[in-house]
């Protein structure tokens, strides 16, 4: 009986309460007083520069406040989804550069004559502009840089009997440095084939030695089919990778990210292909196998006189922008215009630890730990991502279809047909 | 053998299987739970047994300074507990109206609702995150809870059709003939006698709603009415967490609806036993 | 089974009058009892309708449309179901489906066999039923990212299995074709047998003592009670939960997937729900994912309709 009646009044208050929130369950934002920006974005760079962000750009601005609305990256479609094609939500996006914001150039506001302005002082902003061209409309603004490098644990590698100042550099002397290591028991490559991550940071690494850079905007077309001799060259050598044991035996059903960065974090592997930017980066690895145990190379060369080969796959991070629906536009600009700034490439620096792409940070701010400095050298001299080039689909397909190969299931053509089938039903390549 | 030593043998077999699954469904558990003492350099170190290395809280600490705990815990109780009532109070209505009162087309009714069983969330997830925007609820409580009450009526209208059917008419008619009305003769005859099955519908509903992950996901996002699970599965995709991390969240996760299972194991079972035992 | 203790009113002549006067009262009662009785039901119809009713209408419409990417929406007519005929990733996920339904036999009786174990009543029953419904409290999000560390290939599993001699049975669960189906429905399972224990217990204790009592006075030994008089008395229990079990298993797997496997490695684990998901969100194909999404509702409304049939006579009838 005396059950009952608690149950019953939980329940009582439940729906009271129930009731009572769901009037405050929406968003305040009167006219007078500060106006409130909702920003979407997976916070690359940590939460901790995230905070960093809204103070600052708070202090400066104090007409304008910012509610973060932050979702991981592998479920961050989703959550965006819906909002796009409900045309509400956000007023500030965040995309990656490439495909995945042009497929979703309907939600923003496109920056007009002002795109060459706000930009000014970034090294290269053409990833948020259609087909990379800055000339063409472009959908908001980036300020960090991304791409793929190879890092290395140098204990490991010397424990191989290997030089650990010098890494294989090509992809012979790559397989034989993986007998090496797996003769000490270790993993070679630390490697997850599930999730995007295949297509972002281990495909445009391959490709590079097969394609150039019109072969490369083709892809972005769909104007190149996967049966082409180059993509399925690529696709061979991804495969053969796995195929050769280079890799951690249960590559197909874990994510790079968290789980196969953590094999090399742990100093179970002797090189991990991850980014420079955001996340498992020189940061991140210099932290749990120290500064001096970590070697950053390129992946190594297929082809070395191929045009690319020696090139670094580079890409505008994340893009932000306005939002189409969004009613306080210019308040969503005048953030927008403040990433692009100083400021921010500054705490970008400091607290993400990432690369910028304002030409006016201070140098002095930049970290001087090994492994970053010969990141900037690898950045120099930068060709297109072909990563970012591939549809959501075609990501996919590249991550199941690698799957299947390396458990045998599968053969490389049928892999490529699998793509070309994938290309065929992404939505904006089947209008071109 | 004897009968007896037989016997014997079977009960000790009968209680060593009945162990063995006992720790199979308990193991788990047990184990995130260890994991969610443990350092991260600790797990990397030993990831299987006993946290020798050290027991540490600052896992939780930080699970709930990353998860925002309290807003989410606030969130999933909203959400569930008015889900929970609004799905009981609907079904016992139309058991009642269904089931006593006499109007064509209460067959239909029933009908129409015990069907909608068979239309799972995942087939129409985004014609109904549609439907929710179209009403003005996305990213709000009230959406949620709608949504929620919708998919837990059909289940507890089955259950308390039934029970309200064993009631003899010739109850309701002599309560009436008392001149007790309709609420009265529902409220105050028909819910004490439908008890267990409330109590039991309710811990069913309390769990699968505070448990579900698609429809919070779609329809409240990532915004800050997100519900507990929403945060769990969010943070367990973060750049930077380790194992131990994502354990404490799991155990904080797991909590409440274990707390209430505890205290309410009688209801339950004695639910259990009048729902289908008929 | 008490009536109300409200003190009873007095009875208003309306309901006493006899003879030609009750007629016209019965029909007002009636009219009456058809406004209550609509307005009793208007929730919970409001809410099928709304949230269930109205989406699968829509989800039809849209699964008849081209709507990729972001743009408008174009009729199509059946174009999508066409190609779900020819899609490998359409024809795997419902076989996977088939794969997951053949398992059926197991999520029924392995439940059963426990129910009957512990309803022996050996010392501690109660703790046995208490510690298996634990597993079906955690949210299935939970188990997913949970046992993602147990099924590792270095997690306590094959750790446990190394240890009791069975090395070569300690590979990486999660990396195979049908060991990645069967470690998901075998997490599956963990969830869900303790409801299928308790409700089994729920029909065991139907069964009156006196009946098992009088077959053990007559010699009939455990086996022989169990089959002549246990099985055949759970008989309503089993379909009940048979049934439950076979429309709700694919939506139990939903959660575990996402978590677990995300339909790989390859198509391994790809089920018509998860596709559902996968087509809608990440594909950004809102019309074919409806189609999918249609046909997998069809799949279950068959797996459901007996159930469906059965509630309905169940709460319809009249009390015997």
């Amino acid at each position: 009986m005396n059950r009952r009646r608690t149950l019953a009044g939980l329940a009582a208050a439940g729906t009271a309460a129930a009731l009572l929130l769901t009037g405050c369950g929406g968003d305040g934002g009167t006219a007078d007083g500060p106006v409130t920006l909702k920003v979407l974005t997976w916070e690359p760079g940590g939460a901790e520069y995230w905070q960093q962000v809204k103070s600052s750009f708070e202090a400066s601005h104090p007409d304008i406040k910012l509610e973060m609305e932050s979702v991981p990256f592998d479920k961050y479609p989703e959550v965006q989804g819906p909002y796009i094609t409900s045309q509400s939500g956000p007023d500030v996006m965040a995309n990656n550069a490439g495909l995945e914001l042009f497929d979703r150039r309907n939600a923003y506001v496109p920056l007009g004559e002002q795109a060459a302005e706000i930009n000014k002082d970034l090294v290269s902003y053409s990833g948020a502009c259609e087909d990379f061209d800055t000339s063409k409309n472009c959908y908001g603004v980036p300020f960090s840089y991304q791409g793929n490098v190879l890092y290395y644990n140098k204990d490991v590698l010397a424990a191989a009997g290997l030089d650990p100042e010098q890494p294989p550099a090509t992809w012979d002397e790559f397989g034989a440095a993986c007998e090496a290591v797996a003769a000490t028991g270790k993993t070679c490559l630390a490697l997850g084939l599930s999730g995007t991550f295949p297509a972002y940071w281990d495909f445009p690494e391959i490709a590079r030695n097969y394609l150039t850079e019109d072969d490369i905007r083709a892809l972005l077309a769909g104007t190149i089919s996967w049966t082409d001799p180059k993509l399925v060259s690529t696709l061979e050598k991804l495969a053969e990778i796995t195929t050769s044991g280079w890799a951690n035996d249960n590559a197909p059903s874990i994510t790079m990210l968290p789980d196969g960065a953590d094999i090399f974090q742990r100093g179970d592997a002797a090189f991990a292909g991850t980014i420079i930017s955001d996340a498992v980066n020189w940061q991140a690895f210099g932290e749990a196998l120290g500064d001096e145990t970590l070697g950053v190379t390129r992946w190594p060369v297929i082809n070395p006189d191929a045009p690319l080969a020696q090139k670094f796959s580079g890409i505008e991070g994340a893009v932000y922008g306005v939002t189409q629906w969004s009613d306080k536009k210019d308040a969503g600009l005048t953030f927008i215009s403040w990433l692009a700034g100083k400021e921010n490439g500054e705490l970008w620096v400091e607290y993400a630890k990432g690369q910028p792409l304002n030409t006016n940070v201070d140098s002095a701010l930049l970290p001087d730990s090994p492994a970053f400095l010969k990141i900037q050298e690898l950045v120099a001299d930068p060709t297109l991502h072909a990563g970012v080039m591939l549809s959501g689909p075609e990501a996919d397909a590249l991550a199941r279809g690698w799957q299947q190969v390396t458990l045998g299931q599968l053969t490389i053509d049928a892999w490529a047909e699998q793509m070309q089938q994938a290309l065929e039903r992404s939505p904006t390549k089947q209008q071109n | 053998m004897s009968r007896r030593t037989t016997a014997r043998l079977g009960r000790y077999l009968l209680t060593f299987a009945l162990v063995v699954v006992a720790v199979a469904a308990i193991y788990p558990l047990l184990f995130t739970v260890i994991s969610s003492l443990k350092t991260q350099y600790g797990f990397a170190e030993d990831p299987l047994g006993l946290p020798t290395a050290g027991v540490t809280l600052e896992n939780y600490v930080e699970a709930f300074r990353r998860m925002d705990m309290p807003r989410l815990l606030l969130n999933s109780l909203i959400t569930t507990a008015g889900g929970l009532v609004l799905s009981v109070l609907a079904a016992l209505l139309v058991a009642y109206a269904v089931t006593k009162l006499r109007f064509r087309g209460g067959k239909a009714v029933f009908l129409l609702i015990i069907i909608t069983l068979t239309i799972p969330s995942q087939a129409i997830i985004y014609p109904l995150y549609q439907t929710v925007l179209d009403l003005g609820m996305s990213g709000e409580y009230q959406g949620l809870i709608l949504a929620y009450a919708a998919f837990g009526l059909p289940l507890g209208t089955y259950q308390l059709a039934g029970y309200f059917q064993q009631v003899p008419d010739e109850l309701i008619e002599a309560a009436r003939m008392d001149g007790a009305g309709h609420f009265t003769i529902l409220f105050r005859l028909l819910v004490p006698i439908a008890t267990p099955a409330l109590a039991a519908l309710a811990i069913f509903n309390f769990v699968w709603m505070w448990n579900d992950l698609l429809l919070p996901l779609v329809i409240m996002g990532g915004s800050d009415s997100k519900t507990l699970m929403v945060g769990v599965s969010l943070l367990s995709g973060q750049y930077d967490v380790s194992v131990p991390l994502v354990s404490a969240g799991l155990i904080v996760a797991l909590l409440p609806v274990l707390i209430v299972y505890l205290v309410f194991q009688r209801q339950l079972v004695s639910g259990a036993l009048a729902g289908s035992g008929k | 089974m008490t009536i109300s203790t409200a003190p009873a009113p007095e009875p208003t002549s309306a309901d006493r009058t006899p003879g030609t006067a009750r007629r016209p009262a019965r029909r007002h009662r009636h009219a009456r009892e058809w406004w209550l009785a609509a307005l009793l039901v208007s929730p919970a119809l409001a809410l099928a309708v709304a949230f269930k009713l109205v989406p699968l209408v829509r989800g039809v419409i849209t699964s008849m449309e081209s709507s990729a990417g972001f743009g408008g929406a174009t009729f199509a007519g059946a174009d999508n179901y066409l190609r779900m005929l020819d899609d490998p990733m359409v024809i795997t996920s419902f076989r996977n489906a088939l794969m997951v339904v053949a398992t059926l036999p197991v999520w029924v009786v392995l439940p059963l066999v426990l129910a009957v174990l512990i309803h022996q009543r050996a010392p501690g029953w109660k703790f046995f039923r208490a510690v298996y419904f634990v597993p079906y409290t955690i949210a299935p999000i939970v188990v997913g990212i949970m046992f993602r560390q147990i099924l590792a290939p270095d997690g306590p599993i094959n750790a446990g299995l190394r240890t009791i001699g069975l090395d070569p049975l300690a590979i990486a669960w999660l990396n195979g074709r049908y060991s990645a189906l069967f470690s998901l429905v075998a997490v599956a399972l963990w969830s869900f047998f303790g409801l299928g224990v308790m409700t089994y217990l729920a029909g065991l204790a139907t069964i009156p003592d006196e009946m098992l009592e009088a077959a053990y006075l007559d010699g009939a030994g455990f086996w022989r009670r169990l089959f002549s008089i246990v099985v055949p008395m759970l008989r309503p229990t089993v379909a009940y939960w048979s049934v439950l079990c076979a429309s709700g298993v694919l939506i139990w797997l939903f959660p575990l997937i996402y978590a677990l496997t995300q339909g790989g490695p390859g198509d391994a684990t790809m089920l018509p729900e998860y596709l559902v998901f996968l087509t809608t969100f990440t594909f950004l194909d809102r019309g074919y994912g409806s189609a999918i999404g249609i046909a997998l509702f069809v799949f279950v409304a068959v797996l459901s309709i007996f159930s469906v049939r059965h509630m309905f006579k169940e709460g319809t009838r009249k009390p015997r």
